[in-house]
């Protein structure tokens, strides 16, 4: 037991020469430009860009003005043929709407049981229904498609 | 609906004329000289449309420009045909919006031929964009006067007759 207990210890010590410097020193990455250079660039491709731009932006700007051209020319044919069926439309709602309310005593078309809606216009007076007035009588189905249309227009 | 027996509105048959059933590419295409050669009516009837601000007053000049876009696409059937249904195919298939700048070198074709067989040149491409002077024989719609309202109503007396209202409350769900 004594025995085991004769062994050389040897001290945990330096290394011959002692340590190494510790690298502290920053090492910063290597610059290509110089920053008047990166200042100097950027304005350069901002210009060019700029340059190159110009030169679509006045085809695109030609090609919108050209597209809302053709547009206005046809928008008086769809116009009249939209206003022509429009009439036809509002006729159907207003038979749809007496025939459906025939049973009703007192009901007159268009009004709550007499009373108009708008009471300072002219009796003749055209005022536009309201989309969901409009398609009170259609088929649901036309009604969804066409809410989906505007939704999405 | 708002629309009662008081409003005339017209008939059928009235409204009933041939349409124009033609697609928007086609028409896209055809855009620039049906305008120039319906000019004349088409701008009478937006005229119309706009002073009048009634669908049901603009009838007839409505009908005048179908009429004349169907004169218009008669034409171009008879004559340019097969140049315009190039045009009208380029236009339809080139983009998703019927945009006319893919498609020059067909318009070129087109264009000339409109050109030399029914004497309608291609107005510049932002000539329906310009604002226009239009003569017309179509008399004036008269201007609402400004309203002139009388003094301030005097209020009710204190004991006026208190009826319940006609139509219930709005706030129903509160008082009923």
């Amino acid at each position: 037991m004594a025995d085991a207990c004769q062994v050389v210890r040897k001290q945990d010590l330096p290394p011959p020469g002692g340590y190494k410097p510790i690298p502290y020193k920053r090492l910063p990455a290597k610059q290509y430009f110089s920053g008047y250079a990166m200042i100097a660039g950027y304005l350069g491709i901002t210009a060019a860009g700029l340059y190159i731009y110009s030169l679509n932006y006045k085809k695109i700007k030609r090609d919108e003005i050209e597209m809302r051209s053709a547009k206005m020319a046809i928008y008086p044919m769809l116009l009249a043929e939209r206003d022509r069926e429009y009439l036809k439309q509002l006729r159907r709602n207003r038979d749809a709407e007496a025939e459906l309310m025939k049973d009703v005593p007192g009901w007159e078309v268009g009004t709550y049981y007499g009373e108009r809606v708008y009471q300072n216009v002219p009796a003749d007076a055209l005022v536009e229904p309201i989309f969901h007035e409009y398609y009170a009588h259609a088929d649901p189905r036309e009604w969804i498609r066409r809410t989906y249309l505007k939704l999405r227009s | 609906m708002v629309v009662t027996v008081d409003v005339k509105l017209p008939e059928d048959s009235e409204l009933t004329v041939q349409e124009v059933d033609l697609s928007a590419a086609t028409l896209f295409a055809g855009s620039f000289h049906l305008g120039k050669y319906c000019e004349h009516a088409n701008n009478e009837f937006m005229l119309c449309r706009m002073e009048e601000q009634d669908p049901r007053k603009c009838i007839n000049e409505g009908k005048v420009v179908t009429a004349c876009t169907m004169d218009f696409f008669r034409k171009v059937k008879k004559a340019c045909l097969s140049e315009f249904n190039q045009y009208a195919n380029c236009v339809d298939k080139s983009s998703g919006d019927f945009s006319l700048t893919q498609c020059r070198k067909t318009q070129g074709v087109y264009d000339k031929c409109m050109l030399e067989k029914l004497n309608i040149e291609r107005p510049a491409f932002g000539y329906f964009c310009e604002a226009r002077v239009h003569d017309t024989k179509r008399p004036k719609p008269p201007v609402e006067p400004k309203a002139v309202y009388p003094d301030a109503t005097p209020a009710l007396p204190e004991d006026r007759e208190k009826v319940p209202a006609r139509f219930g409350s709005r706030f129903y769900w509160m008082t009923e």
